[in-house]
Order: C-alpha cells, then structure tokens, then sequence
C-alpha cells in the first residue's frame, strides 16, 4: 500500500481507512510520477532532529520605520528621532515605541536584530525576495521561500499542507517582480496553500473547502473514479510542470476536502470569543489566531503577512503622501492593530507551552529613511533596520546589533538577509549545508557557502 | 584580405547548408584567433588574445594548453600570457602553435609616439564603475553613501568630475602627492573604507586612478573620443557542460581606435543553469541548452550566446527529414538541429482542431464541428479552418479582449460611457482589421472627444508625459524604460537624458472636461515642455533612438513619434508585436517575457524573430498573414506528447506545450459544454467572458484563475498557474457545480434525447476534447455509468464533472 504522507504521519498500512483507499486512488487517477515519489521517499530520509519545531513568519510588508518601533534614537534630532518616544519593557535590554505598550509586556520573550541591511535595490520586491529566502533573484533562478524548502524537505504532518500563507500571497508592491512567496526552482508542487480570504470576516470560511450538499459521499467517490478514468488516457502532459502541478494539486485538495482535522483547523468559531477579541477582530489579528490553530493542527511553517500592497491601503509604507501611508496612519490604525495581535500571539503561544517548538520571526523588506522627508513621512532605506524574534529556541530579551546614533548604519554586528534566513533554517533543526535539487538538477546549498545563523540569538 | 574573408564565408555558408545531410566531420577542425585583426593605439593598449578551435564554423571550444606565441616583429608587438603590448609602430603577425597546428593574426600598432593620458570620460568612470563605487548599492545610490554620491554606473561623468575633484574640501584629490587621495586610499583599504577592499595598490585600477591625478586630473571634454559599439569574442559558440570560456569585450571608439576593455566590463548571465560567468567573463557551461551572457561597459550593452547541445546525439536526417511549410519552420528546425533536440510527431486532426479554435477564437469547437471536422476526407482540410476561424465572429471578441489587456480598458478608472467608448473603438479597429502600425498611431495621436474617438482614453489613463510614456514603449515595444527616469537604464542602451527626450514628446497632451458623463476632451497645446530634473531644463523631443524635432516647432509632437515608432525601419516596433503574437499561439514568446523585450534578454531563435517581424513588415502590419503562417507551420502542428529526448525542452518549440485555459476561455468553455452560460452582473445571459469589455465585472471563477486586473500593461498580471484553490474551486465551487445542475442545459437534452450511455460519453468527449473516446475508454466509462441504482441526472452531471476537471479538457494541448 502506497501512502505518500510525508514524515510524522500518523497514519499507518494497517487500518486502511475509507478516506486512505480513496488517497490510493487518486494516486492512481493523477498518475503520480516516479519522479514524485522519489521526493516522498526523500523526505523520510532528512534528519530527524528537531521534526516538531514550527515556523510563524509575519512580513511586515510595506517596512516599519526601525526609529519609530523597535529602535528608538530619543537623543537624535528632532527631524530623526519623528515624533514618537521610547517606552521601557519588561526586559531591562529593551526599550520600544511608545506605539506598542502591549509589546512592551511581552519584550522578555522576544530578541531584537536592529543591524539587520541589504544593498540591492530599494524596491519593496527585492526585500522579499531576499528575507524569505536568503538570496536575491538573478540570471533567472527563483530560489524558495523557506516555508516551501521546509516543505520540500519534511513533506507535509498532517492532512494540512506543510506552508501556508494567509491571508493571502503579496500583492503589488511596485517593482513587479516576484516576491519570493513560491517554491521557485523546487517546483509548484511545493507551493504554499494561500488562504485567499479574510479570517475576520462573519461569514469567514475557506473558500471551497467543503463540497455542495448535494454531492455526498457516493457521489464524490464516482466522480473520483470517472475522473480517474477521463484523466488516465493522455500522456502529453508527463512533460509539463503545469500539468504535472494539477496533479498533485487535485490530490493536496482531496485530501484536504475529506479531512476533518483540516476541516476543524480552519473554522475560527471553534475559538471563545474572548480570544478572538484578545487578537482583534482584524484581518491580521485573526490570521495570527488562524495561523496558531494550524500549526496545532500540523502545518509546519505559516507565512502571515500584516499587508497584501502598499497602494491605497494603511500600511507600514510610510511615505507620507498618496497612495502611501502617513505616520499618522501608522500610529492611528496599523500600530495598535499590530500590538494587539502580536502581543496575543506570543501571549497565546506560551499559555499553551507552544513557544518553545514554534518560531515567530518578525522581518521586514527594508528599513525606512532617518530623516522625515518633507510630507511628515519616511521612505525606503535598506541600509539599516531591525528585524525580531521569538520561541524556537531563541532567547528572549536580547538585543543583536545595534545601529548608528541615527538609525542610519549597522554600527556592529551588521546581519545580512541569508543570516536570517538560515536563523529560521536552524531554529528547524535543518543542516545548512542540505543542498537542494537546483535547476538542472544541480545541488543548491540552503544558505550560499559561509552564511550562519544569528547564533547570539540562542 | 577582405576578399578571401567573403570567400570563407561563402564556404561556410554551403558547409552549413550541407551539414544537415553529413553530420560533421572532425577533419575540418581549425584552429582560429580571436581577434583576428588587432589595432593596439598608444602604449597602454593591449589586447588578451584567445585561441578557438572551430569546427564547421562554429567555435566549439577554447584551446589553452601548450600554446606557444610567437610575433614576427618583437619591435612592434610582445605577447605576454596571451597578452599583446605594443612596442612600436607598424604592423606584425602573431602566431600560436599548438602542438602542429597553428593560427595567426595580424597586429597594426600605432600612436606610440603620442603622449598619452587617461581620460576622466572612459577610464576612470569604467575603474569605478567595475570595482563597484558608482554601483546602486554603493555610491551609485540615489542619495550616495557618507556624503559621497557618483551618478549610477558613471551615466554622469560631468557631475562625477565635479563631484570627485572638487567636492569635500578637495581631499578627494591630493595633486601633489596622488597615493594621499582618498579616492585611492579608501578603495584601497589605506584607510577605513566601509565598502571594503575594491582594488590593490599594484593594480591598472590603481594606475589608471594615480596616473590621472598626476596628469592633472584633466576634465572630461566634447572632444573626447566617444564610444561607439562594443564587440564581444567570441559571439556565439558551442560548448559541452563542464566547458569554460573567456570572454573578450573590445570597445570601439568614434575616433577608430580599439580597447580591450573585458576587465572593465561588468558580465551577467541570462540563464545560469546554462552558463555562469566570472567577473572577469570566464564563462563556465553547467547544463544543456542556450544560454546568453551580457557584458555592460559605459551604458552599452553587448551579448554572447553560449550553446550546449544535448547529450544525445539525433541523426541529422531526423531534421532534414521534418516537414517544412513555410520559413518558420526552417528556423526551428535550424534551431533544434543546433541543440541536437528532435521534434515530436505532427498533431492529430482532432489536437489541431481544439488547439487552434483555442488559440485563435478562444472558444471550443463545438461536437458537430469536431465530428464535420474530423470526417472531412479532404487534404486541405486545415488550412480551410485556418481561414474560416480567421473570419469567424469570435475572432474579433478574442483579439479585442486581448488588446483591451494590453490598453487597460477598465471601469475602475474609466467612466462606464468612456470606457465603452474605449473598448468599441478596439473592437472595430480589429473588425477592420486594421494593420497594426495605424492602431499604434491612432491611439499615441489620438484626439478629441473621449466618447466620440475611443482611442483618447488612452490618455485618460495616463495623465503624465512620463506615464504615457512608459505605457507606450511597454505596450507597443515590448520594452521598459522606466528605470531611466532615475538614470540610465541598467540592463539598456537608453540613458535617462533620452528618456526625458521622449517623454518631452508627450508633454503637450492636454485633457478638459465636456459636458457628459465621462466625457473628456484630448488636444494637443502649442507650447510646454517636459523638465529633464537633473539639468532644470527640457531635453530636446527625440523618440528614443530616432531623431529630434525643433522644441518650438508647434505641430502635434506626437505625429513625429508616430512616425518612429511605426516606421518599418524600426526593429522595436514590429518585434514587439511579432512577440506578442507568436506568445499567443505558442504560450511561449520567442523573447520571454513579452514585456521585457531588451538587448540583455535575447529571443531563444534570433533568426526567426528577425524573420517573423520583417515577414510582418513585407505584409503591411496586417496581423492576419502572420497568424496564418504560425497555424500553418508543422512546428505549430506538432503534437504535445514529448519524446524522451526532447522532454526537457521548454523554450524551442519541438513539441507544442500544453499550458492551462486562460480564465475566460475555460470558463466559456465550461459553459458550452454544459449548455449552461453564466450571468456577468447586469449584462444579457448568453454573453460570453470574452465579450465582457472590462476586467471589473465581478466574479470569483475570472479572479482565482487569473484574470489580469488591467491595472498596469504588463502580461505578468495574467497568471495561468494551477492553484490549489483552483482546484478547490472546481471541485467544489458553484461555477461549475451550478452549471451541471443547470434547469435546461445540456444534459437534460441528452437525457431527454434517450441517448444510450455510449452515446453520452461520445457527446461528453467530443464537446470538451474533440475527439471520440477510445473504445477502453468508452467500456470503462460505460461500466460505471450502468451501476445499478443510480440516478440518471446525477450519473451524467458525474461524468462531465470528471470530464471537465480533467487536464485534458482544461489545458490546451
């Protein structure tokens, strides 16, 4: 008997459930290549150590000013240090912005980089190629998120997908290209499931998840089994990675249609709502809720961001004039609408003894201008910014790196995005030298040769 | 000299032509250098010389082992670890031996006598350029780095000589003692230097830098020789993995003298799975395929294409042998002979029949078509359809639903009345069929009112000179320009003082308001001009590469660069549309992606393209002649199925690549197939996504598969990529659910009918793939619709659902 469920299943040969039989005949129905279960087998084989860690990563997509959150400068000018003040914490390295003083209640628990710097362009898009997965996009390599090589590496836990993004991959941010939310080089199949809608509307549930009533459980073994006939006569398609990717989609969705625990995972009604409130009933609030609920459920890696675009939305991109963001923006609606729920998470997390299998990393793109241009607001400055975090091993209430009196330059310890990347790859248990099927099937390192981990942060 | 070059030629050509019938022949490898004519002016010339071996005139490798050189006159020229230096005017011959075989070149060396300086200009913008201080991470940045701020990659050498010379107190400079400069100490790690180390005390950089202060730190001048092409050696060859290769970058200047300025060159690779290469242009070969590798010295960009055919070797009948029906099959074959990929059968009549009613109309043939179809006995049979699907009324829903994704036609930002408007005047254009260099310049001159002459919403849309004009370059020349709005194109020839030119051309677009919902009226002004920032004043309106026009010459500016954009004689214009179409049968452009058409990303099959697009210029910019010849050529008639040898092969057509339904097409596909249409807002049932003029009509099925959202022109916003949430969707989702339930569709008819169950399945498969089901496929099916107990409605709705989720029905194959 056939199972292709990744590492840390629970299922076994015996006991073949009715939903397991169906599973064998979708294999069937898809002709799931030899190529595939190759990559099934191999994920059995990567080292075990470490198997139940789990990774929340919230973007903050549009990029936080550091000055105004997590690296205060009160003893710059006044055209530097911008109109907010420092507030102490509960961790006596630490102090913050006074624009999250719930943050400032859970400081012992997290550990700032504030040296953190990139020098490619400044566009938003390179940012995220570069702080998802370590490098930036040249001579037509697309590398993977890291979600997707956790992925690729450890297969999926549960009938959950291994990576999934909420509430919905980035949007348009500008620079029109990739965003490195995908698996690049490994291929569709290890794509992350995105959500594609808002947790916190009434009505929320994830779309399509669940057939129409009239189609109950005979109906949809028929139809699997006409499809699996329908589907088996073309063999144009062994070539095509579209194709290919169809297949093994059907087969995620099946999968995920027929399960409960899926199902459960999904439905943020199942929380009190006093919970819920505690996070607020945001879209990110409720996605940090939602992300909590799946790595309980098995997903191992989920990819939260704060914002889908920079245009026309309140966000961290605060230029100060339209379509962008003010920093009056930024105080009024995206700080406490951050604060509340980041502080949930992290409260949450070790209520339930989560945090200490479950990183929560916060990064960013880039960092913003020192000086407050002239429309009150700051612009792109990959030069210098401060990313955190928490759980997974890290220590709590540290600070890494420290920049100039102006927030302008790391001024120790300057953090390159690879290293934080391979912080995440570490935090997981997975050897950084782990190469990975490139293009051309040539072996690809997870971090390029000498990149570590931020080691002061364990 | 000349003449026996032309004679080689010639031989070339008829070897070329013969080799397709006797596949190779070792005995004609030859041993050749590169350059073979060297010019070295003045006594800091001197020119890396590399040694290829050629075989059928194709250089296939380079020899570097037990080389000897030899000139025959040490007086004029040396030869140094593969370098020439000049010792003395005149002229000498070089030779390299290579165990018994040999090549030569000639040398002409002259300006020794000439004193000689380096010049701000070409020299010591290219050292700083190369070692990385004017590089956007560095002091290229917009805003510098700790107070020092070069113009990216040296596009400025005015303000950079400015900037260098005089700027922080001048201690950037120190004449009488060069080594004390900052410019050498902080470069050279003398000093702390946050950049690091960038060049060492014993380099040319340094010398270059040291010799130029010592000089006098002379200014750059008009008089200075400018730099007129670059040439890279060699330009292509064929090499197996593993392979290495120097590159040489040789620049030639206004005043006829020749660098080798390789060191200087900053190299890049388009396909790095192909081809990686070294900073200093040593290629290495890493997989098979085609591969390009870019060199940029002083804002001119020059390519070598790197090939590294296959590792099994197909026998040269196999192409002499394909069938050939017009030019474009000459250039795929030539192509995949090239790269030693074979090419897959030819398509059944029923592949061809669905692919291209899909391709042209974007709908399926519906069951009666493909059964006509597939019985007519005659010959000529697809060409018939070719030209029936020409002239059916789908074409034109099709091809304006596609120029509408490329014009932006969109609710959002129009009026609903202009945004008619907008759409109406495509759909008529391509009902005419208007040749395409007239809907060009129709839209950039258009004028009037925005309800009476569609085409001035395009100026609607883009308000700004500098807006129209990235849109315009980007939708009628494939090309973006808008990192020229800061400065000089990176990856391009186009300077940013070139960009202001053009977008000057647009700077007198005026709009006001009539009266009228949505009404606007577009006029051009007799005066005001577009300011270039970095001088303050207006650039003299030139169409990129073409020539300028007086700034007080008061006729619509735009009729000027109408007349560049769509003259025959320019490449940009009629590749881009050529692109386009080509992408649109094949899935695949022959420039991917068909919005970054540039020098530093060449088309897969250059020939082609360059022959695709005069083909397209000879018929007048009438689309159709094109559309006809790409239908009628075997390479577009060839089957989906892969041959194991030519699997991997994703970008040279030697098989047609089966990619998913475009959002709209499946979803009328869906419809047809079920008898069920469905209901876009407040407009009649019946009318199909393609005949929907704008891209907001809501609905979630358009959306999850990949509707482009006609925000900015950019093929990049449609995505045809399966998704998990695609697949949720048709599985479980109401658009195609509701269509299977649908009161009076389809399937009530065929119940109603009393057709027996093989007679359903025929129907099933030969609406939605165009052909019968095999008789396995048929007793199969047959089987399970026969189970007893089931209800007959249900069973049906089964079979289409697994019909129409099948990968069969939703790709196009």
């Amino acid at each position: 008997m056939l199972q292709i469920t990744g590492k840390g299943s629970t299922q076994t040969c015996d006991g073949l459930t009715r939903r397991d039989f169906l599973q064998a005949g979708t294999l069937g129905a898809i002709g799931l290549s030899l190529a595939d279960l190759a990559a099934a087998e191999a994920q059995g084989k990567v080292a075990p150590g470490h198997d139940d860690r789990s990774v929340i990563m919230i973007f903050n997509l549009g990029a936080p000013s550091q000055i105004d959150t997590w690296d205060p400068k009160p003893d710059a000018p006044i055209e530097i240090r911008g109109p907010f003040k420092p507030i102490k914490t509960n961790s006596p390295a630490i102090e913050i912005s006074e624009i999250f003083p719930r943050m400032a209640q859970h400081a012992d628990k997290l550990s700032l980089v504030r040296s953190c710097f990139h020098t490619a362009a400044a566009v938003h898009d390179t940012g995220h190629q570069m702080m998802q997965t370590g490098r930036l996009f040249t001579g037509g390599i697309n590398t993977p998120h890291a979600g997707c090589v956790l992925s690729y590496l450890r297969g999926r836990k549960s009938d959950l997908p291994a990576h999934v993004i909420l509430p919905e991959p980035m949007g348009r941010t500008g620079g029109n290209m990739p965003h490195g939310q995908d698996a690049g080089f490994l291929g569709k199949a290890h794509d992350p499931f995105a959500l594609m809608a808002d947790p916190s509307q009434p009505n929320f549930r994830v779309p399509d998840l669940l057939p129409p009533a009239q189609i109950g459980e005979a109906r949809l073994d028929r139809r699997r089994r006409l499809r699996s006939i329908v589907d088996d006569a073309v063999k144009n398609f062994e070539a095509s990675d579209s194709a290919q990717l169809l297949d093994s989609n059907f087969q995620a969705a099946f999968r995920l249609m027929t399960s409960t625990q899926a199902r459960e995972a999904f439905d943020l009604t199942k929380e009190p709502q006093p919970v819920r409130d505690r996070y607020g009933m945001t879209r990110f609030g409720q996605s940090c809720l939602l992300a909590r609920r799946l790595i309980e459920s098995g997903v191992r890696f989920v990819t939260v961001n704060t914002f889908i675009t920079v245009f026309d939305e309140i966000t961290w991109d605060i230029h100060g004039s339209k379509p962008f963001t003010s920093i009056e923006g930024m105080r009024d609606i995206v700080a406490p609408m951050y604060d509340q729920a980041y502080s949930a998470l992290l409260e949450d997390l070790a209520q339930r003894g989560m945090l200490g299998n479950t990183l929560v990393c916060n990064l960013a793109e880039f960092g913003r201008t020192p000086r407050v241009n002239p429309a009150g607001g700051r612009d792109h400055w990959p030069q210098v910014w401060t990313c955190h975090f928490a759980g997974g091993g890290v220590q709590g209430g540290r600070v890494v790196g420290r920049s100039d009196p102006i927030g302008g330059v790391p001024a120790e310890r300057p953090v390159e995005p690879s290293e934080v990347v391979a912080t995440i790859y570490r935090s997981l248990g997975l050897d950084l030298e782990t190469k990975l099927p490139g293009p051309q099937s040539r072996p690809f390192p997870l971090v390029d040769f000498g990149k570590h981990e931020i080691k002061e942060l364990f | 000299m000349a003449e026996l070059r032309f004679l080689y030629r010639l031989g070339l050509l008829l070897w070329v032509s013969a080799c397709c019938a006797a596949n190779n022949a070792i005995a004609d490898d030859t041993l050749v250098l590169l350059p073979g004519e060297i010019k070295l002016s003045g006594p800091q010339a001197y020119q890396t010389i590399l040694l290829e071996e050629s075989r059928g005139g194709q250089y296939v490798g380079q020899a570097t082992e037990g080389l000897t050189f030899e000139s025959s006159n040490p007086q004029v020229v040396t030869i140094d670890d593969g370098v020439a230096r000049p010792t003395g005017n005149g002229q000498a011959t070089i030779t390299v031996k290579a165990g018994a075989r040999s090549a030569t070149a000639t040398v002409t060396v002259s300006d020794m006598d000439k004193t000689f300086h380096w010049s701000f200009r070409n020299h010591v913008e290219s050292v700083l350029a190369k070692a990385g201080c004017s590089s956007g991470a560095c002091h290229g940045a917009q805003a510098g780095k700790n107070g020092f701020r070069l113009s990216l990659r040296g596009y400025d050498p005015e303000g950079d000589f400015n900037t260098v010379t005089r700027q922080a107190r001048g201690r950037r400079i120190v004449p009488s003692d060069p080594g004390r400069s900052l410019i050498l100490t902080k470069p050279t790690g003398a000093v702390p230097h946050k950049g690091g180390l960038r060049f060492r005390v014993n380099s040319l950089e340094y010398r270059v830098l040291a010799d130029w202060i010592a000089a006098g730190t002379p200014p750059p001048t008009p008089d200075d020789p400018r730099l007129e092409r670059l040439e890279i050696l060699p330009a292509a060859s064929v090499l197996k993995p593993e392979a290495r290769q120097q590159l040489v970058v040789l620049a030639h200047f206004n005043d006829g003298h020749i660098e080798d300025v390789t060191r200087w060159a900053k190299f890049t690779s388009t396909n790095e799975s192909v081809a990686q290469v070294g900073e200093l242009g040593e290629v290495k070969v890493m997989g098979y395929g085609e591969g390009a590798v870019t060199a940029w010295y002083l804002s001119r960009v020059v390519t070598a294409t790197v090939t590294s055919p296959f590792p099994t070797p197909v026998p040269s009948e196999v192409f002499a042998r394909a069938e050939r029906r017009n030019f474009i099959d000459e250039f795929v074959l030539a192509k995949l002979a090239s790269l030693s990929i074979p090419p897959s059968a030819p398509a059944s009549d029923s592949e061809f029949l669905r692919r291209s009613f899909l391709d042209t109309v974007g709908v399926l043939p519906t069951a009666d078509e493909a059964r006509a179809f597939l019985q007519d006995p005659s010959p000529d049979k697809r060409d018939k359809l070719i030209e029936s699907l020409l002239e059916r009324p789908e074409f034109v829903d099709y091809w304006a639903y596609k120029w509408s994704d490329l014009l932006l036609v969109n609710s959002e930002k129009l009026r609903p009345p202009a945004m008619w408007a907008y759409y109406t005047w495509i759909r008529n254009q391509v009902e005419a069929n208007t040749p395409w260099d007239e809907f060009a310049r129709q839209i950039i001159t258009a004028k009037g009112s925005t309800l009476e002459n569609g085409a001035t919403n395009f100026f609607v849309l883009h308000q700004d000179a500098p807006d129209v004009t990235e849109t315009t370059t980007v939708a009628f020349l494939g090309m973006s320009v808008n990192c020229a709005r800061c400065h000089n194109h990176p990856l391009e020839k186009w300077t940013n003082n070139q960009y202001y030119a053009m977008a000057n051309l647009y700077a007198r677009v005026k709009l006001k308001a009539a009266p009228g919902d949505g009404n606007t009226i577009v006029f051009a002004a007799t005066e005001g001009d577009l300011i270039q920032p970095l001088t303050g004043k207006p650039q003299t309106p030139t169409p990129l590469d073409g020539r300028p026009i007086s700034l007080d010459s008061p006729e619509d500016r735009r009729q000027h660069l109408a007349a560049w954009l769509t003259s025959p004689e320019n490449p940009y214009f009629s590749r881009a549309v050529t692109n386009r179409v080509w992408a649109n049968f094949f899935g695949v452009g022959l420039v991917e992606m068909v919005d970054d058409m540039r020098l530093t990303n060449p088309a897969s099959n250059e020939e082609l393209l360059g022959a695709a697009a005069r083909f397209l210029v000879d018929n007048k910019f009438d689309l159709k002649p094109l559309m006809r010849a790409i239908l009628q050529s075997k390479t577009y008639q060839r089957s989906s199925q892969p041959l194991a040898e030519n699997k991997s092969d994703a970008r040279f057509y030697s098989r047609y690549y089966p990619r998913r339904l475009m959002a709209e097409v499946l979803l009328d596909a869906m419809s047809q197939v079920t008898g069920a249409p469905t209901q876009f807002g407040d407009y009649p049932l019946g009318w199909r996504a393609l005949q929907l003029p704008d891209a907001s009509v809501d609905s979630y099925f358009l959306k999850t598969f990949g509707r482009p959202e006609r925000i900015i022109t950019c093929e990049c916003e449609r995505t045809a990529e399966p998704t998990m949430v695609q697949v949720l969707h048709i599985s479980n989702g109401n658009s195609l659910n509701d269509k299977l339930q649908a009161k009076g569709n389809h399937l009530e008819h065929l119940l109603a009918a009393g057709a027996p169950d093989d007679k359903l399945i025929e129907e099933a498969y030969l609406s939605a793939f165009s052909r019968l089901p095999t008789d396995e496929e048929k007793s199969r099916l047959v089987a399970v619709l026969a189970e007893p107990g089931q209800d007959k409605r249900q069973v049906l709705e089964d079979l289409y659902w697994s019909v129409l989720s099948s990968r069969e029905f939703l790709f196009n194959h």
